[in-house]
């Protein structure tokens, strides 16, 4: 075999090589130019070139639309003439003005050499001083000639300093009459400048921006600034980011600054003039609240994703990670933006439905957020849904148990109600706030039920054998049920209990099962504060509620049920009236004790903590009322019903819930899903859970005791919706304190008062902080409502107000709604009377003292004013024990109260402009506000209307209970003297 | 259609799939008389014809292009992150038969009595520059525009701050460590971890002490190196490819074993009931309870090491490698037998855990001590 030639050069074609490596080349440049290309073209970029079109075009109709307005208007046109004119006879005047000119720049000029020469000899001053000091110390014998120079060329400066001022003089002199020639013309230049000055600013933006109108250098630089590789140096088109120190991000045990580039696209967002501008360009819809420099939330504060959530470090529709709020916007964003979700990000955007969870975070400690409605909705509903009993909500951490005492529920009620009232408590009471435990999605089938049925004997079982004695009155005196009837509705009851239908809600469907739901809301909510007193007849005796009426405290002392003070007859009156009401249901036959189903469920609790035989041999042993009762123990600890309700043996339980305190911020990882087909995200879950707690249970083979237990509240969509966006504001991030709202003490008193009105649902009746007041559909005259509570801190003294919340008195005796008595513990009251002096800014300790002082001429002007001729007070005022003559609708409280209850300084604003605290007040408005001085009786203190109201209220206060005075200036009617009311009997 | 991806799930249960991966490589490379017949009888060496891997390409794309018809399999294989181990599979196959293509013909003018391809290209000279230059210069270019255009269509997939309270399920090792930790699944971390890794180091590092054999050198070979090939390719392509590819494409949420078709279901349970050989011997075969001595206890397990690196190599030197001792000399052979059966205790250990659900063959937890 021959050996192959060598070759003669290299073993490879190097043409084909070459081509080889020019098309490689090509195709590496070319994917590099892609690179770049991808890297440049970024989406928001487009973004901000139609932003950055529209501001200008926005700028210049704007500046267009102030141009035509500036002259269409004749003040301006005005102006621009006079200034003209001014300017002509100004340049007529030229001879005198050059004059003029010419005589202050001589004077200048001379001004300049004299300062010159005497800073030389200032000079020369210092250096001849060192050397005569040093002449004198040295005995030297020049000392006497270096004093003389020195002090001649003291006396030389001396007088150039008075040349120099004479100079001033002269200036200032010809400066003077300069500014005489030209002072109209300056003036009218300065309206004329007023008038453009918004112009002016829109221009000088324009000059920015604007290409048509920018220099020619920054013309060729606009056009240049964002092309590939120079754009690093000052581009047009950047990211534009917010930080937030303050607010920082929670990434898993450290907290990094929140870096928002969300206004990268949302370029208008704090931008009035951009609300009608198309997303992502368009203003906050809220500009008083957010965004704005002057709202509360401003953009350079707070940024976005602080509330919104989502990834402020995304610059693209997708790694902002936005969340659409329903399929509808889900498959418009599909479309628009290829919206997919953004996998590993835990706090994506909050669908919009559910954007106001974000102000929980800094808004925690506030009874109701202002205008987060929903979210206010959301808090309302777990607080009366008493949520916070078996899930722990540090929000709601010591707020009382939401069901009834069932320490002497044996006093109260018998088995058999007990047994259907647990069965299915909407079928007795179908607006109840008892959830349903029984007959759910997951307990339906046929052994479940029969399960359920024995469950239930347990529960009532434990409950009447543990029930502690309670002892009741035997004697009750026969009452009406007609008069009942009319005294609940006008006493006051209603405000927080409904007889029948649900209250404020208009007629829909009893029962809250079905789909056409009644809305509620937070003013519906107060008035379903208590419980609902439908089918009561059947719950319990005459007896019972005869005694409970009288004094709710005797059986539960921890009771937020007040006392009305009732007479003996008025309970037994109303007694009779609400024990009418009984419920069939009730009536019906219970399912019979099944000692095998029984035994079932009391092996399943020993098999947990003892051997199957031991357990075996224990069940043998035990009784039908031992089992019930042990079945019955453990199965309340299971259900946790001991959240809501005292229970003999559960004292110290802990609640069976999960804590929701932070569950807003929970991995989505950590809910069950089970086999529920919807989007896996939080808010999905939270929400059908709410709308059926047992829901996840569906498809799964559970053992009884392995089953959800949440009872059902049956929540419609919406109440889930709202009570979701709730959850979902209980989160773990928190800003610094610098940015959580309520800083100070006196938002924590203001907080902590809220609160307390808020757990004594004081809004039922009154009106406080523009909020509450429901029962006033209840009473049929509106002026026989409780009061409005508007600017009480002004109005009332503290020690006044201590002692009425303690012992309420009648201010306003011809009510029939009674104020009730509470059972208040001191802190209480003190943090309302905080509550209302804080919410009107007054200073602690909330009042003065002040003493009345009037001369005997301010005495009989006072007493003229009172008298009918003048403002007729007693027209409505009860003065002592005197009522006036008018009928009660008409009347006004007792002057006697004032010294005691009212602030000297209200009483003066109020006689000034009563409409001012209460608009539609029945008080006349003595002094016309827009023509104060002269709207006062001109014949009294010389007219003058604030000496006039100050007398009047010292009068006031002088009155006491027996006001001798007074009888002499009031001339009332003779008939009133029979029109004594006994006060104190109420 | 869904009856065949059923049949290809259920055969892709370990048990079976593995058994078809190595008897698969027995009969493709075939250490023994019998498997070479059964490798004669198929063709075998029609593979590695041109048309042969034309086929081999052919079946493989469309197998992947019906895989990508199914909603569950596109879910795992385009991943991005998955993507280079698709090319992998890919990759891996080429050359295998690119090398087995090349030795066959060598092998076959051998046989005639020529020499090999490359004997002839040897006398050539080839020049540094231009030849060798300019194409690793071409070369270099067409990678780099390749990975440039990868990374514009296939971003890294950046995540968000990472949880240490939450871990990603699975949780999977980078794609060159999954062989290493599908190891895990059969050994004592301490084993997989850390002496097997240094082990492979130091085997790899001894090939060419080992291997005196000068035959095959410089030129693509089978049959002169069969025993040296036969060895190298078990452990590269089931031991290692094949674990990476199962540990990326079959390797689900809580470790669990999904088919190519299956959904990755969190929720998916499968019993794992496994026990020491030292249980299995007392409690189940003798029915008596485990001897509180520890030695005594795992006494059986120590006797099957012993059996396995004492007696083995001496009876596998008098047997099937007479010819390998008798080359070696007794110090490589040595060497060469323990590196072997070490090797050789995964697949054993794997078997064993498929087939008896035997976890450790001595288990002294007491110690921390569990082969």
């Amino acid at each position: 075999m021959s050996l192959p030639p060598l070759p003669p050069e290299s073993y490879y074609d190097p043409k084909k090589l070459d081509k080889i490596f020019a098309f490689v080349a090509i195709a590496l440049l070319l994917s590099l130019i892609a690179l770049f290309a991808k890297d440049y073209s970024r989406p928001w970029k487009d973004y901000q070139r139609q932003f950055h079109a529209l501001e200008i075009e926005k700028a210049r109709v704007k500046l267009d639309q102030l141009q035509l307005d500036l002259s269409n208007n004749e003040e301006h046109q005005r102006v621009l003439k006079d200034l003209k004119a001014a300017q002509v006879n100004l340049r007529q005047q030229s001879s005198q003005q050059e004059a003029i000119n010419r005589q202050m720049r001589a004077a200048e000029i001379i001004q300049k050499i004299h300062t010159k020469e005497s800073q030389f000899a200032k000079a020369q001053y210092g250096a001849l001083k060192y050397r005569y000091e040093k002449a004198v110390h040295e005995f030297s014998p020049d000392a006497a000639q270096l004093k003389s120079q020195w002090d001649a060329l003291a006396a030389n400066i001396e007088n150039l300093r008075l040349s120099i001022e004479s100079d001033d003089t002269s200036i200032k002199s010809a400066n003077d009459a300069l500014a005489l020639l030209q002072k109209d013309v300056k003036e009218l230049e300065k309206q004329r400048a007023g008038f453009a000055k918004k112009g002016e600013i829109i221009e000088h933006r324009l000059k920015k921006i604007d290409p048509m109108r920018m220099s020619a250098a920054n013309q060729l630089a606009d056009m240049v600034r964002d092309l590939p590789f120079l754009e690093l140096a000052n581009p047009n088109y950047k990211i534009r980011q917010i930080v937030l120190k303050d607010i920082p991000e929670d990434v898993n045990f450290m907290r990094a600054q929140r870096v928002d580039r969300c206004t990268t696209c949302h370029l208008g967002i704090d931008n009035p003039d951009f609300v009608n501008a198309p997303q992502p360009l368009t203003a906050h819809p809220h500009p008083e609240l957010f965004m704005s420099k002057n709202s509360p939330h401003p953009l350079d504060q707070f940024g976005c994703t602080t509330c919104h959530r989502g990834r402020g470090r995304g610059t693209d529709f997708i790694s902002a990670a936005h969340t659409p709020q329903d399929e509808e916007q889900k498959t418009k964003w599909e479309k628009k933006y290829g919206w997919v979700e953004l996998h590993h990000w835990d706090q994506p955007m909050l669908p919009a439905s559910l954007t106001q969870a974000g102000c929980f975070k800094c808004h925690e400690n506030q009874t109701v957020i202002k205008t987060a409605e929903k979210l206010n909705l959301g808090l309302h509903l777990i607080e009366r849904g008493g949520c916070y009993n078996c899930h722990t909500i540090k929000k709601y951490q010591g707020w009382s148990k939401s069901g009834p005492n069932l320490e002497f529920i044996a006093s109260k009620s018998t088995k058999e109600w007990a047994y259907h009232w647990i069965d299915d408590p909407k079928s007795i009471r179908p607006n109840t706030w008892m959830p349903s435990f029984f007959h759910q999605t997951n307990t339906s089938d046929p052994l479940s039920m029969k399960r359920s049925q024995q469950e239930i004997h347990s529960i009532v079982e434990y409950l009447f054998a543990n029930s502690k004695p309670f002892a009741l009155d035997s004697a009750v005196p026969s009452g009406d049920a007609k008069k009942g009837k009319e005294l609940a509705a006008s006493l006051g009851c209603l405000a927080c209990h409904n007889v029948g239908a649900q209250p404020g809600l208009d007629e829909g469907p009893q029962g809250r099962g079905g789909h056409a739901e009644p809305v509620r809301t937070r003013d519906s909510l107060r008035r379903e504060f208590g419980p609902s007193l439908v089918g009561l007849g059947s719950k319990t005796t005459l007896n019972w509620l005869y005694q409970w009426l009288k004094d709710p405290t005797k059986y539960h002392p921890d009771t937020r049920m007040p006392s009305l003070r009732l007479s003996d007859q008025e309970a037994a009156d109303i007694a009779a009236y609400l024990i009418q009401d009984k419920s069939p249901i009730v009536d019906k036959p219970i399912p019979v004790v099944d000692d095998k189903v029984l035994d079932g469920i009391v092996l399943d609790f020993l098999k947990k903590s003892s051997m199957v035989s031991e357990s075996e041999s224990k069940v043998k042993k035990m009784s039908r009322q031992d089992k019930l009762v042990f079945a019955g123990k453990r199965l309340i600890r299971e259900y946790g019903c001991y959240g809501c309700h005292q229970i003999p043996g559960f004292e110290n339980e802990k609640p069976v819930g999960t804590e929701l305190t932070e569950e807003g911020s929970k991995d989505v990882e950590r809910l069950d899903f089970g086999f529920v087909n919807i989007e896996h995200n939080k808010e999905a879950w939270f929400k059908q859970k709410l709308m059926n707690p047992r829901i996840f249970d569906q498809g799964r083979v559970l053992e009884p005791l392995d089953k959800a237990k949440m009872p059902n509240f049956d929540f419609t969509p919406q109440e889930a919706e709202v009570i979701t966006t709730a959850l979902m504001g209980f989160v773990k991030d928190r800003p610094s304190p610098s940015k959580m709202a309520d800083q100070g003490v006196k938002a924590a008193f203001i907080n902590e008062g809220a609160k307390t009105i808020r757990q004594l649902n004081c809004q039922a009746c009154h009106i406080i902080d523009g909020e509450g007041g429901g029962i006033q559909s209840t009473v049929t005259d509106k002026s026989f409502s409780p009061p409005n509570l508007f600017a009480e801190g002004q109005k009332v003294q503290p020690q006044w107000l201590f002692e009425f919340l303690h012992a309420p008195t009648p201010i306003r005796p011809w009510l029939q709604v009674r104020m009730p008595t509470y059972n208040f513990h001191a802190s209480q009251i003190n943090s309302i009377i905080k509550y209302f002096n804080y919410l009107d800014n007054q200073e602690f300790p909330f009042t003065d003292i002040y003493h009345p002082l009037l001369s005997s001429e301010e005495l009989t002007a006072a007493q003229k004013m009172f008298s009918k001729d003048y403002f007729d007070c007693t027209h409505c005022h009860i003065v002592g024990n005197k009522l006036p003559a008018g009928t009660p609708d008409n009347w006004a409280p007792n002057f006697a109260l004032a010294a005691k209850r009212l602030k000297p300084e209200w009483i003066v604003k109020w006689i000034t402009n009563p409409q001012d605290f209460l608009s539609g007040t029945k008080m006349p408005t003595y002094y016309d506000p827009k023509n104060f001085d002269a709207s006062a009786p001109g014949d009294i203190l010389g007219g003058d209307a604030k000496r006039q109201i100050r007398v009047l209220r010292d009068y006031l206060l002088t009155i006491s209970e027996h006001p001798l005075q007074v009888k002499q200036a009031v001339s009332a009617p003779e008939k009133a003297e029979d029109k004594t009311l006994d006060i104190h009997a109420r | 259609m869904e009856t065949i991806k059923h049949f290809i799930n259920t055969i892709a249960a370990p048990k079976i799939l593995f058994n078809i991966v190595v008897l698969s490589y027995l009969i493709i490379f075939p250490p023994f008389k019998f498997f070479q017949k059964i490798h004669d009888a198929l063709g075998v060496r029609r593979l590695w014809t041109k048309k042969g891997g034309m086929a081999i390409f052919s079946l493989m794309f469309l197998a992947f292009a019906f895989g990508l018809t199914d909603g569950n399999f596109r879910l795992i294989v385009l991943k991005p992150d998955n993507v280079p181990i698709v090319a992998l599979l890919f990759l891996v196959v080429f050359f295998v038969w690119l090398a087995l293509h090349q030795a066959q013909d060598n092998d076959d003018a051998i046989a005639k009595g020529g020499k090999p391809k490359e004997w002839a290209e040897s006398r050539e000279k080839v020049l540094v520059f231009p030849d060798l230059v300019y194409i690793e210069f071409i070369a270099l270019m067409i990678v780099a525009a390749l990975l440039v255009v990868w990374a514009i269509g296939l971003p890294a997939p950046l995540e968000q701050a990472a949880n240490p309270t939450v871990s990603p399920n699975p949780s999977k090792a980078p794609w060159y460590f999954l062989g290493l930790q599908e190891m895990l699944v059969y050994f004592d971390p301490w084993i997989a971890g850390v002496v097997f890794p240094t082990v492979i180091l130091l085997g790899l590092m001894c090939i060419p002490y080992m291997d005196k054999n000068r035959k095959g050198l410089g030129y693509y070979t089978y049959q002169d190196r069969k025993t040296a090939i036969n060895i190298f390719m078990f452990f590269w392509l089931v031991l290692w490819m094949f674990l990476i590819s199962i540990g990326t494409f079959l390797r689900g949420p809580n470790w669990n074993f999904f088919g190519p078709f299956e959904y990755w279901d969190h929720n998916k349970l499968e019993a794992l009931n496994n026990i020491n050989l030292s249980e299995l011997v007392y409690m189940i075969w003798l029915n008596q309870g485990l001897p509180s001595n520890i030695l005594w206890r795992e006494a059986p397990g120590f006797l099957i090491l012993i059996v396995y690196f004492g007696l083995l190599p001496a009876i596998l030197a008098k047997t099937i490698f007479k010819d390998l001792y008798a080359r070696m000399g007794v110090v490589r052979y040595s060497i060469f037998a323990v590196l072997f059966l070490m090797a050789l205790t995964l697949p054993i250990k794997m078997y064993l855990r498929w087939l008896f659900n035997i976890k450790y063959i001595v288990a002294i937890p007491e110690f921390f001590f569990n082969i």
